[in-house]
């Protein structure tokens, strides 16, 4: 292979490091209009009153908008309107919109807005929202249009409820020699992409619906648009340029609804919506939050026997992707461990705090943080080496998942060859916890992770490849490139496919949806997989075509061509043959006469096999392979103040086939970098009232350069045999086990249970006050 | 964005700012001084701060001075934070200053907007809390020189034309042995949790801190108890929290408590330093 497994540059390095891409807020047109939010200061709240009259007569305001006459909206569950009706039930949900001829007018009017609260009471834990004296945040929840596979239930806060019932309980907690159990918990908290989300709109005068947004769905954007406002899907037309970062965030559908609304409230003129930073944390959804109670058996030896757990996902006001992440979560309950015997029951929760969209990892860091502390715990108890009790519990080909799939080698990676290197890089032999002396320790905390894709199981993907008149060829795929890289490794795919140099891959950055064939989103990993089968057989299609036209030119059989060095050729006599640049336009004969036309491979794929859960059990196939690794970090905590420093993070991911080493690198210790500052910092503070005390980057703070440890990141090869040159998904895994090593680091440090994030020295203090007072632990 | 308008001047002389102060103060205007502006600009963005015209006073020499004359050394209030590091006259004061924010806003945050503004954390005072300095404040009615201790209560009591032209520090103090520490929730990055600055003086240690409450300080009665050589480091540190004032910070980036947990590490860790360990 020649490209496959190369670290080529980027396709979108250079517009990028020279300051010319452009993304979705860098578009200024002249007849553009501007919109601004008013959005809701409180949790929970009812509106009694909105004086709208000084904004309306402002000079400049083309539309003042406020909540009612919208559809109700949601992916899942229709709960949620655009504008807020009557009642407001998260902080920063948006109240009234103004639109007006600069953005500056837009929001003198909209400060001019006058509105007159009542504020309720404020549900800020899933496990408040549990209680049944607890109040209802929907309480038509019953009555919500929603899709077949969602079960909420009326008169309580539960969003959704999966269930996961695997095996025998009563013959695993009766073979469980020694049992823990533990509560966990992490509250909401932000991606911090770098590009605030943006959404344009314009409606002409045929109907035709334009949006450009900065969207990791621009295909969903368009289905829901047409859905929720009535109009003929293939009239509502979405362009998505370059993403400035998205983990997740731009999954969700919300600013795009906005931007139709203004544009239809001003006689369909283009319209600008973008979000300062405070309304990118607080009115757009968030990182969801978890409570999380497990509890865990085993035998005398260490095998796992029994699992009970709880997920209480803190959803937020709305349930929009959170019902998806909650069944995500159900899905993966476990970790990767085989354990017979298993019951779960992954709760949805309504709070009154913003509501959730997927977040890097879907869910996954978030239970792994609660399971592989529970492993610690439970090793603890054993006396056992955690490391040990991991290898000895490993899900392996023929395990089967908490879903009840039947693994094989092709879909799980190899965890205990993950493992093995672990060990070896952390030189663990060395001991697990060390005094340093002069009040420092240094401990070392690990955590497998696992993960599918648990997206719709007709999920697709397509590329066309249209050849260029000097034989080059345009790759368009509705892949976003939202940062990642995959669209170069697609170009990989195509050179190495076509034998042409990647030069002459040329790759379309944007994404139209009239234009552009579906990628169903850019999300869970799933780009390079979907898409990457669906280039290859859009290479197959050309080399087909060309094939074709030439064994007509060369008047052979079209067995006998190969391709190679941008030529197709004879296989017997590589002197006979034609170029690319002869055929890629048709071909055309000495006399003038023509034949064939432009070579458009066209391929496309969607994933196989794929069922929903049985909303009994839980049993069903939720993803198409299991991406695996294990992960290490090593702290140095200073006993004596709980302040601390994260010296070395470690991942040895399963990527079944490194297809770019420089750049997958880069996904992984980025992934370790933002799950560190998850684990250690990252988080939401509210108030009584439900307000988010901290949306701004001062008091919300991202790990910075500087404050980062030394990254080790190594890959095994364990092909997933129906992927492309075998690769698996890695673009979330970096981050899954890093709140939890860390976890389990300090934990072993400071001698406490850590159970909460973020991993503050305060929170240490604190515990560490507890346990010294013996009224903890 | 900022969605008020206002206007803008920026005067040559102390004279002129005054000047165009009171006109369009008595104009019914609402302008505010502006050296730095990081403040204005991000509180303005978010109507937390409104004004009508400000007054930019960069370009007024006096605000510019970074130097000693007579014995003293003048810190012009419009310099920014970062030059202390470039030129370092006052170590106590680079070593403060470097621990403001970052790199990128230390060009632009002046040490006069650190001491004026809204943010109360404050952290470029301390030294010159520490050091007896002098303050000299410009107004209608000219150029005052004021001991800093007589005009700075939890903020610097100016009135509403008035603005900080420069402080004036005792060359002596340049030479005395001196520790500042910032400490965060977590990591590098952050407002402080707390800040403690501290100066040695005849053998006397000089106590100033930031974060610990919503204003920053320098407490005599806690430098006494302190500095009260017969007690072991940490009775002396609680000891001297009876007279710490009210109300200790008790917000996102740490609870009261535990701020005090720190504080009395913070003061301990000091005294190590500047009295030797306690067992020798």
């Amino acid at each position: 292979m020649v490209m496959i497994g190369k670290s080529v540059a980027r396709k979108d390095a250079w517009e990028k490091v020279t300051g010319q891409a452009k993304y979705t807020g860098d578009s200024q047109e002249g007849d553009m209009l501007y919109v601004e939010k008013v959005i809701s200061p409180y949790g929970h709240a009812l509106i009694k009153k909105i004086d709208l009259s000084r904004a309306r007569q402002l000079a400049g305001v083309k539309a003042v908008i406020t909540g009612g006459n919208l559809p109700l909206t949601g992916e899942e569950i229709r709960d949620r309107y655009p504008i807020a009706y009557k009642r407001v039930r998260y902080h920063g949900e948006v109240v009234a919109l103004v639109v007006a001829d600069t953005p500056k007018r837009a929001r003198q009017a909209a400060d001019t807005i006058h509105i007159t609260y009542a504020p309720l009471p404020v549900i800020n834990t899933p496990r408040q929202a549990l209680d049944p004296k607890a109040p209802l945040i929907h309480e038509d929840l019953g009555q919500y249009k929603k899709i077949s596979k969602v079960y909420p239930e009326q008169g309580t806060n539960i969003a959704n409820r999966t269930k996961i019932r695997k095996g025998n309980m009563l013959k695993g907690w009766s073979e469980s020699d020694v049992v823990v159990e533990e509560s966990y918990s992490l509250r909401p908290s932000d991606h911090a992409a770098m590009e605030t989300r943006c959404a344009l709109a314009s409606i002409r005068a045929d109907g035709k619906v334009f949006i450009t947004s900065s969207s990791q769905a621009p295909f969903m954007i368009k289905r829901l648009i047409s859905e929720y406002f009535g109009i003929d899907i293939g009239d509502v037309i979405v362009t998505t340029p370059l993403v400035g970062g998205g983990y997740g965030g731009k999954a969700s559908v919300q600013l795009e609804l906005l931007a139709y609304i203004a544009s239809r409230a001003s006689g369909g003129r283009l319209v600008k919506v973008q979000n300062t930073r405070e309304e990118d944390m607080l009115t757009s959804p968030c990182h969801i939050g978890l409570d999380a109670t497990i509890k865990l058996g085993c035998s005398q030896k260490g095998k796992l026997k029994a699992v009970k757990i709880l997920y209480l996902w803190d959803g937020g006001a709305y349930s929009d992707k959170a019902v998806s992440l909650s069944r995500a979560g159900a899905v993966d309950c476990t970790g990767p461990y085989q354990i017979e015997n298993v019951s779960c029951d992954s709760l949805c929760m309504y709070t009154n705090h913003p509501y959730a969209s997927p977040y890097r990892g879907y869910s996954h860091s978030e239970v792994l943080f609660a399971f592989e502390r529970t492993m610690d715990s439970l090793a603890n108890k054993l006396g056992m080496d955690p490391l040990e009790l991991r290898r000895m519990n490993a899900i392996l080909p023929g395990h089967t998942t908490p879903t009840q799939v039947l693994l094989n080698s092709s879909s799980v990676g190899n965890l205990p060859a993950c493992i093995h290197r672990l060990k070896k890089l952390m030189e663990w032999e060395k001991g697990q916890r060390i005094d340093l002396g002069n009040f420092k320790v240094k401990a070392k905390g690990i955590s497998c992770v696992w993960k599918t894709s648990t997206i719709d199981t007709n999920a697709s993907s397509g590329v066309i490849l249209i050849f260029n008149p000097d034989g080059s060829v345009n790759l368009v795929s509705g892949v976003i490139e939202i940062g990642t890289g995959s669209k170069t490794i697609l170009a990989q795919i195509v050179s190495e496919r076509l034998k042409i140099n990647l030069e002459k891959v040329k790759v379309q950055m944007k994404v139209n949806t009239q234009s552009t064939p579906e990628h169903w989103k850019t999300v869970a990993s799933r780009g390079t997989f979907m898409a990457g089968r669906a280039a290859l057989q859009a290479a197959d299609d050309a080399i087909s075509q060309l094939k074709h036209l030439a064994s007509c030119v060369l008047r052979a059989p079209v067995e006998d061509f190969e391709i190679g060095g941008e030529r197709v050729f004879l296989r017997d006599d590589p002197s006979k043959g034609l170029s690319y640049k002869e055929l890629a336009y048709g071909y055309t004969y000495p006399n003038g006469n023509a034949i064939g036309g432009q070579i458009i491979g066209r391929g496309h794929y969607v994933l196989r096999h794929l069922t929903p859960l049985n909303p009994e059990t839980g049993a069903g196939k939720p993803g198409p392979e299991w991406t695996v690794g294990a992960q290490g970090v090593e702290v140095e905590l200073d006993t004596r103040e709980y302040t601390y420093r994260i010296t070395k993070s470690i991942s040895v991911i399963d990527a079944g086939k490194v297809m770019n080493p420089k750049m997958a690198e880069g996904q992984i210790t980025g992934a370790m970098s933002m799950g560190l500052a998850f684990g250690g910092r990252e988080t939401f503070y509210f108030d009584d009232l439900g307000r988010v005390m901290n949306p701004q980057l001062r008091t919300y703070r991202p790990l910075r350069y500087g404050e980062n440890p030394e990254y080790v990141c190594e890959f095994i090869e364990t092909p997933q045999k129906d992927s492309p040159y075998g690769l698996r998904g890695l673009g979330e895994h970096g981050l899954l086990g890093m709140p939890a090593a860390l976890g389990n680091s300090l934990s072993l440090a400071a001698g406490v249970h850590l159970n909460e994030l973020p991993l503050l020295p305060e929170l240490i203090w604190r515990k560490r006050k507890g346990a010294d007072e013996g009224d903890l632990l | 964005m900022i969605s008020f308008d206002f206007e803008y001047y920026r005067p040559k002389s102390i004279k002129e700012a005054t000047d165009l102060y009171q006109n369009l103060a008595s104009r019914g205007g609402k302008p505010i001084y502006y050296s730095g502006g990081t403040e204005i600009i991000t509180l303005g963005r978010l109507n937390r701060v409104y004004t009508d015209a400000v007054i930019d006073i960069k370009s007024i020499p006096e605000t510019q001075t970074w130097g000693f004359h007579n014995n003293e050394l003048i810190t012009g209030s419009a310099l920014p934070l970062s030059i202390f590091n470039e030129k370092n006259y006052f170590p106590l004061l680079a070593e403060t200053a470097r621990e403001i924010a970052d790199y990128t806003s230390r060009i632009k945050i002046t040490i006069g907007g650190n001491i004026c503004g809204q943010i109360f954390y404050r952290e470029g005072i301390l030294p010159f809390l520490l050091t007896d300095s002098d303050v000299l404040i410009a107004g209608s009615k000219g150029v005052k020189r004021k001991p800093l201790k007589e005009v700075f209560d939890q903020k610097l009591m100016l009135e509403r034309e008035e603005f900080l032209v420069q402080l004036a520090t005792k060359k002596i103090y340049m030479e005395m042995p001196f520790l500042s520490v910032k400490k965060r929730q977590q990591w590098k990055t952050g407002y402080p949790l707390l800040t403690v600055a501290s100066l040695k003086k005849d053998g006397f240690l000089r106590f100033a801190f930031s974060g610990v409450c919503p204003f920053p300080f320098r407490s005599e009665q806690m430098e006494t108890v302190l500095n009260s050589r017969t007690q072991p480091y940490e009775e002396r540190a609680l000891a001297s929290f009876d007279y710490l004032p009210q109300p200790i910070l008790n917000d996102i980036e740490g609870s009261n408590e535990y701020r005090l947990f720190v504080l009395k590490n913070t003061i301990v860790d000091f005294l190590k330093k500047f009295e030797g360990d306690e067992n020798k």
